[in-house]
């Protein structure tokens, strides 16, 4: 039995009609793993007991694979009630491991700021609120752009994990076509290629953006 | 079983985890040193080429790539072992994106370490290996234990392709033992046990490497 080019071909429009279920997967994780990485960095950087609990989460969050946290979210979260579908369960195990590496990003973006924009908040009696909104998170995008891009790509290419949970993304389609047609090479040469192809398009639009940003930033 | 039974057994996945981590080493080691350097020193169509072959194996999201290479190498009439296409896919993954750190170290090298070398009267592969490869090696050292992380977490995956490494062992267990909590909590620790120490040795290495760069930033 070798690679049957026509069975490939004919797989891919069905391939890539999941390609819906893996972007928005990708954009929902960008977007909640952002808000939590700067919800935890802006913990960790409060101090106190939260603050060092978080610096443990992080810590712990990076020390242990995506895997193990889309198994613990799926089949603990039920024993506490808490059901969700696959795809939510997918989306929330992907922000929470990737939060642990854009708190970072946002530690050192903001760290990059100089101390004398803080004080000069300070010194206009801005709230720690109106600080983060107006002086600091303004600045800190610009020196996060890059990293930021590399983690949208990086969650991206995490997206196929879903298919482990039976998510309907690409890999779970090819998956779907193997196990109805007891032919598993094509598919997923199919979705290795898709994925290769968005992650290498992807990857070239959020370099672009961050050219325009960091343009746009220059006086 | 108690929670320690649980952990104690899911730890017996250790030895397959080390195992395809070492030999994953053995792909990603040579390759990143190989084509790292090409990149740096080649021009033209031989770099677009060097490029290439790094871009399909850093820009692969690494789940597709194993069952790709797990399903078609067959079909392709090549037979390896489940270890062999692991240790392979995830080892020449892990390689890629270390390349990119010894292109990187290269580069930024200054230009008179490469000129004082030439005003020795050295040859271009005695520049290399004896003044511009020990510098740029030391100086990323800390981004090869990160990836180093990486590449023991991404070992999870090989559960996916019936080798009994920590993440199969937990799921084995939930297959006789209803107590999900424990399970995959035991799962997140013991990787956690193996990585941390890792991560906290890449801050030490940070430290000494970088001691200028203040605070540490890890894993």
């Amino acid at each position: 039995m070798g690679f049957d080019f026509g069975f490939a071909l004919s797989t891919i429009p069905i391939i890539i009609g999941a390609i819906g279920a893996t972007l928005l997967a990708t954009v929902l994780s960008c977007l909640g793993a952002s808000a939590l990485g700067f919800t935890f960095e802006m913990i960790r950087r409060g101090g106190g007991a939260p603050g060092l609990a978080v610096r443990f989460l992080i810590d712990f969050i990076r020390s242990t694979p995506v895997l193990a946290w889309l198994y613990f979210l799926y089949f603990v979260m039920p024993v506490y009630g808490i059901r969700l579908g696959a795809m939510t369960v997918g989306i929330v195990g992907l922000s929470l491991y990737y939060s642990g590496y854009l708190a970072e990003v946002f530690k050192a973006g903001i760290d990059a700021i100089p101390k004398g924009q803080q004080e000069a908040a300070r010194a206009l009696s801005l709230t720690r609120r109106d600080t983060v909104i107006f002086v600091i998170a303004p600045q800190m995008l610009r020196n996060i752009a890059a990293p930021l891009g590399n983690y949208v790509v990086s969650i991206l290419k995490a997206t196929p994990y879903l298919a482990i949970l039976a998510v309907p993304e690409m890999l779970g389609r090819a998956f779907d076509i193997a196990s109805e047609t007891y032919r598993y090479a094509e598919p997923l040469t199919v979705a290795g290629v898709l994925f290769l192809a968005l992650a290498l398009i992807v990857s070239y639009g959020v370099k672009r953006m961050e050219k325009l940003l960091l343009a746009s930033g220059r006086r | 079983m108690s929670m320690l039974d649980i952990w104690l057994g899911i730890l017996q996945g250790l030895r397959i985890t080390a195992a395809v981590t070492a030999y994953g080493l053995v792909f990603a080691v040579p390759f990143a040193l190989v084509f790292g350097v090409a990149q740096f020193l080649t021009t033209g169509l031989t770099r677009f080429l060097v490029t290439a072959v790094i871009e399909f194996w850093r820009s692969s999201a690494v789940v597709v790539l194993l069952f790709v290479f797990y399903y078609v190498l067959p079909v392709m009439g090549v037979t390896l072992s489940a270890m062999t296409v692991s240790a392979l896919v995830l080892g020449l993954n892990s390689g890629g994106y270390a390349s990119q750190a010894v292109r990187a170290g290269l580069q930024s090298l200054p230009a008179g370490q490469r000129e004082a070398g030439m005003a020795l009267g050295l040859s271009r592969p005695a520049i290399l290996l004896l003044i511009e490869l020990p510098q740029a090696l030391v100086a990323m050292s800390p981004t090869f234990v990160n990836n180093l992380i990486q590449l023991v977490k991404a070992t999870s995956l090989v559960s996916l392709v019936t080798l009994t490494d920590m993440t199969f062992r937990a799921k084995e267990i939930s297959q006789t033992e209803y107590d999900p909590v424990a399970i995959y909590s035991a799962l997140l620790l013991a990787f956690f046990v193996v990585c941390y120490p890792i991560a906290l040795a890449g801050r030490w290495l940070e430290a000494r490497v970088n001691p200028e760069r203040g605070a540490p930033h890890g894993i």
